[in-house]
């Protein structure tokens, strides 16, 4: 149970280890003229090659400070190191890449075209190009939708090809936010083996924002619990099922069902809080 | 929405044109007969006939000669009819094109770029925004006599009001188009890595593209208009000019003639449009798979 019990915050690394940085992180909106306090003094660090999801019921902040480390938001208060760099708001952090819950794909280029782009802007030769474009058409299962156009398209298709579209850039650290979640149940399982397989392979550095524990489970190599409004942590979980992991069989072990109930009534709490806020 | 057939539509079509045209043909005829069913407006007097229309329509095209004889194309008769009168069918007819054709262009192209630059920069547009408000409520047709009198009665001042009534049209639609560009698409494209040079060229101006070509259409007609109220006011050639001629002559036939060519130039220039939205916006047509 030793894993179970592992707590914020974990203990300190070696700086060059940590390849997300997060201090005292605050967020506040305005709203009609109140103030809404969406994220309180968050603080986590990600190790390079980790799998971290950001995991609470929906309020609790969690995407807003991924938001704040792809720089789409400006934080409040504290800030945000990537490799030792500090993140701006509004200026992109070479190597990061983005997959957000709306596939976002562009709907006048073909799936090609969109699964390019990121080639496209930094002037990669078309030939080259378009090998890469096959390889990764090939591995989102896309094959013989290269020339169709998104709205053809199922959601699932979608969301593999706004994956790929990010993928192919290869970002060191890439930031997902509730990718699959408009996705039916096994769409979403197809997704998760998707993911693992190219997780497995490149090792970049995850955070992944979901409310899904299941899901959580299934990719992550630790969980940060997310509190409701203002979003705090509330708690940390490391999970330790062997990997490379096969998204079916690892919900039927005996430790998958432990884990799960362990962090369902944390999480349960939250939901609770949420819902009366 | 039920499919009907398109023979049925198409055979309801051609029953209307015919009752139509027979109506507009023979309808004064029964004012002898039956004087209170027939209204004044009939009268060939004001509206001509289609037939009267159609032999007008001949001898405005040089085919046939003004006593009724078909002009031969080899001959030299034809040639000869079209140089005896500057302003024939045909002239006119390129000469109101050509003038459309570039009121057109300017006001889109300079339409779509301001609506563009604007649409991007909340601060310009705030700064401009009365000024477009003021300036849009003017009817813009109400400055063709100002503009044909500094511009004079030669093919600019028909370009500049055919201009000016097209590039707000185009400028409006594009600046909403621009504005409401959804967050997500330059979110994405930023943090892929673009400029915002690369954002305007591959996410703003696709995007704003649906709103623009919205606008196309009665652009089109707008800019024929514009080219047309310049004709009347003071010009030498067009097709305008040949409406105030014959309208000066008393002549109907002569005016329907000119409408019936405007009628025609108007479809097929919506006819291009349509066929180059379909082709630029053809990612809008494909449906879900699910």
């Amino acid at each position: 149970m030793s894993a179970l019990e592992t707590s914020a915050p974990l203990s300190p690394r070696a700086s060059a280890d940590r390849r997300v940085e997060v201090k005292g992180l605050s967020k506040s909106f305005q709203l009609a003229r109140t103030t809404i306090e969406a994220v309180r003094d968050v603080s986590f660090d990600v190790r390079r090659g980790e799998f971290v999801a950001l995991l609470g019921p929906s309020g609790s902040g969690k995407s807003t400070v991924l938001n704040m480390i792809a720089s789409l938001i400006r934080p409040t208060g504290g800030e945000i190191l990537i490799d030792g760099k500090r993140v701006v708001a509004g200026k992109a952090t070479p190597d990061v890449g983005y997959v957000f819950q709306r596939d976002t794909l562009f709907p006048w280029r073909t799936v090609a075209d969109n699964i390019g782009y990121g080639l496209e802007l930094s002037g990669v030769p078309v030939s080259e190009r378009r090998d890469r474009i096959a390889e990764c058409v090939a591995q989102a299962g896309l094959k013989g939708f290269e020339n169709a156009y998104p709205s053809a398209l199922s959601g699932g298709m979608r969301q593999r090809a706004a994956l790929m579209r990010t993928l192919i850039v290869e970002p060191q650290i890439l930031l997902m936010d509730e990718p699959f979640g408009a996705l039916d149940t096994h769409t979403k399982i197809d997704m998760h083996e998707v993911l693992l397989r190219i997780w497995e392979r490149e090792q970049q550095t995850v955070l992944f924002v979901t409310h899904d524990l299941g899901e959580a489970l299934t990719l992550a190599d630790r969980i940060i619990l997310f509190s409701a409004r203002p979003g705090r942590i509330k708690d940390m979980f490391e999970v330790d099922f062997a990997r490379p992991r096969d998204a079916v069989k690892v919900r039927e072990t005996p430790r998958y069902a432990e884990l799960f109930q362990h962090i369902w009534h944390s999480l349960g709490e939250e939901f609770v809080k949420g819902r009366s806020a | 929405m039920r499919r009907y057939s398109t023979l049925g539509t198409i055979g309801w079509q051609v029953l209307i044109c015919a009752i139509v045209l027979s109506v507009w043909q023979w309808g004064y005829d029964l004012r002898t007969r039956l004087p209170w069913l027939v209204p004044d407006l009939l009268d060939p007097y004001f509206i001509s006939k289609p037939s009267m229309i159609f032999d007008n329509f001949l001898i405005q095209s040089c085919l046939k000669s003004k006593l009724g004889v078909f002009n031969g194309w080899f001959n030299g008769e034809f040639a000869k009819c079209l140089a005896r009168n500057e302003n024939n069918l045909w002239a006119a007819t390129a000469i109101t094109l050509k003038n459309t054709f570039f009121g057109f262009v300017t006001g889109v192209v300079s339409g779509f770029v301001a609506g563009l630059i604007l649409g991007r920069s909340d601060r310009l547009s705030a700064i401009f925004q009365p000024f477009i408000t003021a300036v849009n409520s003017i009817p813009r047709i109400a400055l063709a006599p100002i503009i044909v009198l500094a511009f004079g009665i030669g093919d600019m001042s028909k370009i500049v009001t055919s201009w000016i009534v097209v590039v707000f049209l185009v400028f409006f639609n594009t600046f909403e188009g621009a504005r409401s560009i959804d967050e997500g698409f330059t979110n994405a494209a930023r943090l892929l890595g673009a400029s915002e040079w690369q954002i305007t060229r591959t996410v703003v101006i696709p995007s704003t593209m649906a709103w623009v070509f919205a606008s196309l259409t009665p652009a089109i007609s707008f800019a024929l208009i514009g080219v047309i109220v310049g004709e009347f006011i003071g010009a030498e050639r067009g097709i305008g000019r040949l409406i105030i001629e014959s309208e000066a002559r008393g002549e109907a036939s002569g005016m329907m003639v000119a409408v019936v060519v405007l009628m025609l130039v108007g479809v097929v220039l919506s006819a291009i449009i349509w066929r180059l939205q379909a082709y630029l916006l053809r990612w809008q047509r494909q449906r879900s798979a699910d």
